[in-house]
């Protein structure tokens, strides 16, 4: 039985893979299979996860053990009974004359998504990220222990150069983004120096990508050669 | 009324959320609510099962071009349906977690799912090569820096890196590319990514708002339509 | 040889120091339940000292579910000799019989209760464990949670946010009583009307992919509004739109946003939902299946716009393959870099936020992005102020300097 799996998965392997030649039958059968036995797959793990699980569970509670060892009867948490109601009225969209209710969930989503990541991600991105960069460049006090007493101690050259493209590259960076002025002048130049910095980070994070994308290769090549095709290590 | 309602509740729903943030007893509801948005991603998903299986079906009965896979991916479908729900082939029977070792459903997983989705991701590989390609002719100044820059990175990553460079003194050791490409990581990289994420903050912090107060209302059926 | 109805001098030393262990460590064990708990088995116990100093401490700005407590770890909890091998935390509900609430590995020094309740009182103790026993810490005064209504924890977030927020607010309503506000080209975005004309004119479709992720992923709905944009454009083109989706939700969503711009566009009849088309959750059988799409539908224009992972070079490559006109944007830097290199516009970051305010020349959605910029020159004017700040500080330190960057630090402090 195995070793029909792998032969399956080998099959499939290839069938990928030849789409780089062009597309092709073994390509769209592999395609085919990979579509409909995947969307199964979510659908079933999403009906046990999130209906079961979730919600039967919620509404009708079984009795846990603690990592103590005690038994623990929960509350049914009836408040998820607004989350079927709202699920249900998604498929009204079903019966065309009152299809219009389903924007009803939808908007409930929306203002739940906007309403959640707006302080998320102004915590975390916008107050997180000044307070990183608000830094001395040029050196700090700092206690030293031999005479138990503070003194300056100032960054090597290459520190305070790397201070400093910090503090520009965050900072022309941002009037890159700045939309309410031209780029045009000075303004205009500083944008530019930002750009150059965002290219930068890009190129940056490209190149380490590149080394991690070409082991994914090797792995699928070792499959082939050694799993499938059985070549001794 | 059909636009009023559903303005209503994205207005409630997220101003409701933004406050929640400052106020314990109500620290909870985001997720709860994510935990309604869970649910409510199940409903939806029968709609989009039934999309799936209408799509295939119509090809078929219309023979339109490829319909024979249209067969292939609903048998996929079906069986996986089948398998899971009613736990088919699970040894612990119906009680049991549906991605149990050595279910059906779970030897799919492993066995087509998992190959598919490795090769995919393996093919990445072949087009990070013929992207790179098209940055090198690229003429323009910005994909030129960007393409030094992931030089630098690539190289410093690997043992051809230091090689090249190991003649550099070491009073000069920041030109020696691996010191290049850990200098480029924190200082040139880290800049750009704050600059990026500051954005970013302030971008969703707008469009949040537009949705909440319904300035941007396209999901709702466009601006004349009721 | 040894008789077996005599005891050994060894097992006699046994007794006696299990009976002196017993002795001493009684006391110890105040309220502790009877439920043997404390087992001796047949080794010889080693002594370790109890924790101290243990204290409760209503946890501040919750809803009254949360305890602190913390302590001193026995003084024998030292690295790499191992006698004590944990903690065990016990609490007694409104006086009632103590309940083991929670083990703790070794070197343990505090401990959150996170399932306290409102008008229960509380009192808590620590044992440190060995091998086989138990030595108790003092108990703690009772204690009951509190609730409080205002995180004041967060009083500079809510300020600064306000600030950020109220501007957007602002200008919303200062555009919306007619005055004319003035946002600079996005190059991306000037280029999404030539790019559907292209498609017009070609005769071919346009592919749409709203990223991998669902409606509770803001980049998503960042596509979408963009999307609400475009399509009207399609709509008054009668131009072909073809929009593969990983998720029924957005499937939702995108059909009842490309419907109205067709009802808009007052030709409803042209709509159809094939125009949007659920595939398959899963990354990359989805990606697999906008391979073929491509490959086979030959779009001329590819929109790229939501939130992607590894999948973002897959789509974009092949979508250059075609020779289609590809318009990309995401909020995840490290796949940024991959549109850059394989679309023709790419939206970084902000402005995929941006895109539909800017595409609808709605003058009240501009006035939100003279909003934003107003969070942007808050951040600058702190970087600027706070940098030259430390850096005079810390240099010639100037007191009233370093106190002004710890003001700055504080009020931006999230932790």
């Amino acid at each position: 039985m195995e070793h029909f799996a792998v032969w399956v998965a080998a099959f499939l392997t290839l069938g990928i893979v030849s789409f780089l030649y062009k597309d092709n039958p073994w390509y769209k059968l592999s395609e085919a299979i990979f579509v409909g036995i995947s969307a199964g797959y979510w659908f079933v793990v999403l009906f046990w996860d999130n209906i079961y699980g979730k919600f039967w569970n919620g509404i009708f509670p079984e009795e846990l053990i603690d990592s103590a060892g005690n038994v623990v009867t929960r509350e049914p948490d009836y408040w998820l009974l607004v989350g079927a109601v709202l699920g249900t009225l998604m498929l009204l969209r079903l019966i065309p004359k009152i299809g219009w209710i389903s924007r009803w969930p939808l908007a409930f989503i929306i203002g739940c998504t906007s309403g959640l990541y707006l302080i998320n991600y102004f915590s975390s991105n916008m107050m997180r990220q000044v307070e990183a960069t608000i830094m001395p460049l040029v050196g700090h006090w700092v206690l030293d222990p031999a005479t138990s007493q503070n003194a300056f101690s100032a960054f090597s050259g290459a520190d305070i150069f790397s201070n400093l493209v910090l503090v520009i590259g965050t900072f022309t960076g941002l009037v890159y983004f700045y939309f309410s002025k031209e780029h045009r002048g000075a303004f205009g130049g500083t944008a530019k120096v930002g750009i150059f910095f965002i290219m930068i980070t890009f190129g940056a994070s490209f190149g380490y990508t590149v080394m991690s994308r070409m082991s994914l290769l090797i792995g699928r090549a070792d499959f082939l050669l050694f799993d499938w095709l059985g070549l001794v290590r | 009324m059909k636009r009023q309602i559903p303005l209503f509740i994205t207005f409630f729903v997220g101003t409701l959320l933004i406050f929640s943030v400052f106020i314990p007893p109500m620290e909870t509801l985001g997720e709860n609510f994510t935990l309604f948005f869970d649910i409510i991603a199940v409903f939806a998903f029968f709609l989009g099962a039934g999309n799936l299986v209408r799509v295939h079906v119509s090809k078929l009965r219309k023979r339109k071009a490829d319909w024979g896979f249209s067969i292939v991916t609903l048998i996929g479908f079906g069986f996986m349906l089948f398998v899971g729900l009613l736990k088919i082939g699970n040894p612990g029977g119906i009680a049991a977690d549906v991605t149990a070792p050595g279910s059906w459903f779970q030897e799919m997983f492993n066995y087509v799912i998992n190959p598919l989705q490795s090769t995919m991701y393996a093919l990445l590989a072949f087009f990070v090569a013929s992207a790179s390609y098209r940055a090198f002719r690229a003429k323009n100044r910005e994909a030129t820096i960007l393409l030094m820059a992931a030089f630098v990175i690539l190289l410093g990553r690997t043992p051809l890196g230091m090689m090249l460079t190991a003649w550099i003194p070491d009073s000069l050791s920041i030109f020696q590319i691996p010191n290049m490409a850990v200098w480029i990581m924190n200082s040139f990289n880290l800049a750009g990514q704050r600059a990026i994420l500051i954005g970013i903050s302030l971008g969703v912090v707008a469009m949040s708002l537009r949705l909440i107060l319904g300035v941007e209302r396209t999901y709702l059926g466009g601006d004349d339509s009721g | 040889m040894r008789s077996r109805s005599s005891i050994s001098p060894g097992w006699t030393l046994l007794l006696v120091t299990t009976l002196l262990v017993c002795i001493v460590a009684a006391p110890t064990f105040g309220q502790m339940p009877d439920d043997g708990v404390i087992t001796f088995e047949d080794t010889v116990q080693v002594m370790v000292a109890a924790p101290t100093s243990l204290i409760a401490t209503d946890h501040k700005y919750d809803d009254g579910e949360k305890i602190d407590l913390q302590w001193v770890p026995s003084i024998d909890d030292l690295p790499g000799i191992g006698t004590v091998v944990g903690y065990r935390i016990y609490r007694q509900d409104d006086g009632g019989v103590a309940e083991v609430i929670a083990n703790l590995p070794a070197k343990a020094n505090h401990y959150r209760d996170e399932n306290t309740e409102l008008g229960h009182t509380y009192i808590y103790s620590v044992a440190a464990l060995t091998d086989g026993a138990e030595f108790m810490s003092n108990l703690t005064e009772s204690i009951s949670p509190e609730r409080e209504w205002i995180d004041f924890s967060k009083r500079y977030l809510f300020l600064i946010a306000l600030l950020v927020g109220g501007a957007v607010i602002y200008f919303i309503e200062i555009a919306r009583r007619g005055k004319k506000l003035f946002v600079r080209k996005i190059a991306g975005l000037e280029a999404v009307d030539d790019a559907v004309g292209r498609a017009t004119e070609m005769g071919r479709p346009i592919l749409f992919i709203p990223g991998i992720q669902d409606m509770d992923d803001v980049q998503t709905l960042a596509g979408l509004t963009i999307l609400g944009r475009i399509s009207k454009t399609i709509a008054d083109y009668d131009t072909e739109i073809f929009m593969p989706v990983s998720r029924s939700l957005v499937m939702t969503a995108g059909r009842e946003i490309i419907k109205s711009s067709y009802q808009t566009a007052g030709r409803p009849e042209k709509y159809s939902d094939n125009m949007v088309t659920y595939i398959t959750d899963e990354q990359f059988g989805y990606v697999a299946a906008v391979d073929g799409i491509m490959v086979r539908e030959k779009p001329a224009t590819v929109f790229l716009l939501g939130a992607f992972f590894a999948e973002s070079l897959i789509l974009a490559e092949t979508g250059n393959y075609i020779g289609a006109i590809q318009i990309a944007g995401t909020a995840r830097p490290a796949q940024l870099p991959f549109f850059i290199a394989a679309c023709d516009f790419t939206l970084i970051g902000e402005e995929l936020f941006a895109a539909s305010a800017y595409l609808s020349e709605d003058p009240k959605a501009l006035g939100s992005l003279k909003g934003q910029d107003v969070g942007k020159a808050v951040a600058m004017v702190i970087i600027v102020v706070g940098v030259l700040a430390a850096t005079m500080g810390q240099a010639w330190d100037i007191s009233s300097m370093n106190s002004l960057v710890d003001i700055l630090k504080t009020i931006f402090s999230t932790s």
